[in-house]
């Protein structure tokens, strides 16, 4: 048997379908002031976005338990917010205007409701808290929304930034350079050698000069890794040369006892450019 | 001429070729070793190229098949060149590796770092 609804959702029901033009206005003007001037959502999306907002107000309310999160109506109510929410981020609005907006919605319900004298104090409360909580949990599933986006902005941004840090540059027929800027973590370690080594695989490099002017410090992780990238770029049959190695990293790669014996090492990115033109028998002169 | 999983080619003077199929066992690694450095001495072999193409991974024990075949092959004064090794295996291998391996690596047979 289906449950009654509680008198408390009917009551605001009710109001809401009694001052639903009233509500609406004051949420468009609302949404007009804080979104209108910043081009975050245009008047006619204010207007669906009131409409939407109310229709699926009136549908949760209408349901055996509007409180229940796992409610298809509760549900289609976080996925409108979280869209909208997101719609905003990506426009470059502020998170904090939207959930600002979201109080003001809720204000608008309880403020329809004082206007009406048939509300009993036992009523109101009921509504109060019922309106608390599906507002506490919408703003919730802003805040995710929000994280998971700023999640991805960080994610995406460090990905470019990994990628823009260490360009591979086919600087002639067979000759790849690969500067190395910074640390040499596992992570980006990963992926210098999985781009390395499928670039000496398309592009048929007989020489890698890696340049290591630009890497400062040096553990044994880092050394570790460097190791390991020639050792992958012999295994792929290429020549490895490691040019730029500071007089420090050379006294740290002794003290910690890394032998570069089956290593090609050059002073510099252009004395390893040479060597590798030298293996591959290219004389560069002058014109 | 097929041994066992393993095809051999005669691709020059002093150089043979040899493509691993899917019917190799490494687990028989002694009996193969024999066949086919009976094989390369037969052929007056100098140099062995040894085909990677097919390979996406290379585990510990087929890094320890690969290793007593250069050795083998060292012992009978015949260099071992693995070629076309793909970038996941190399990327594995790398980091099991220890030492420098005991067979010498070229991208393909062409490859003027796999020359005497």
């Amino acid at each position: 048997m289906p449950k009654s609804k509680a008198p408390a959702n009917q009551t605001l029901i009710e109001q809401l379908k009694l001052q639903v033009g009233n509500i609406s206005t004051r949420i468009e003007a609302q949404g007009r002031n804080v979104f209108g001037d910043s081009n975050v959502m245009s008047t006619d999306e204010i207007t669906d976005f009131s409409i939407e907002f109310l229709e699926l107000m009136v549908t949760l309310l209408d349901s055996d338990d509007p409180l229940d999160h796992h409610r298809p109506a509760f549900r289609a109510l976080q996925t409108f917010f979280g869209n909208i929410s997101k719609q905003i981020l990506v426009r470059g609005g502020r998170m904090e205007d939207f959930v600002r907006y979201m109080q003001f919605l809720q204000r608008c319900f309880i403020e329809s409701l004082g206007a009406d004298e048939q509300v009993s104090p036992e009523d109101m409360r009921a509504i109060l808290l019922l309106l608390s909580s599906v507002f506490n949990e919408l703003m919730l599933a802003v805040f995710q929304t929000y994280l998971e986006e700023k999640e991805r902005t960080i994610d995406a941004q460090q990905r470019e930034l990994r990628e823009t840090s260490t360009p591979i540059t086919e600087i002639w027929d067979g000759v790849l350079t690969l500067p190395i800027i910074g640390t040499l973590d596992s992570s980006r370690t990963l992926l210098i050698m999985e781009s390395l080594l499928n670039r000496i695989s398309s592009e048929r490099a007989h020489a890698v000069v890696m340049d290591v002017t630009g890497v400062h410090t040096v553990d044994s992780q880092v050394s570790h890794h460097m190791i390991q990238m020639v050792r992958a770029i012999q295994l792929m049959g290429a020549t490895a040369i490691l040019t730029g190695i500071r007089p420090e990293i050379a006294r740290a790669m002794t003290s910690l006892n890394i032998d570069l014996g089956n290593v090609t090492t050059r002073a510099t990115l252009s004395d390893g450019l040479k060597e590798a033109f030298r293996l591959l028998g290219i004389a560069v002169t002058k014109a | 001429m097929n041994i066992g999983g393993v095809h051999l080619t005669r691709i020059g003077s002093g150089d043979m070729l040899l493509e691993p199929t899917r019917a190799l066992d490494i687990s028989d690694a002694g009996a193969l070793l024999d066949s086919i450095l009976a094989c390369l001495q037969r052929e007056r072999s100098l140099r062995l190229y040894y085909d990677l193409a097919e390979l996406a991974v290379i585990d510990a024990a087929y890094f320890a098949w690969l290793e007593a075949l250069a050795r083998a092959c060292g012992a009978i004064n015949v260099r071992m060149v693995c070629i076309h090794m793909q970038p996941t295996a190399a990327f594995g291998l790398a980091s099991l590796l220890r030492d420098s391996p005991a067979f010498e690596t070229a991208l393909d047979m062409q490859s003027r770092h796999g020359e005497p």
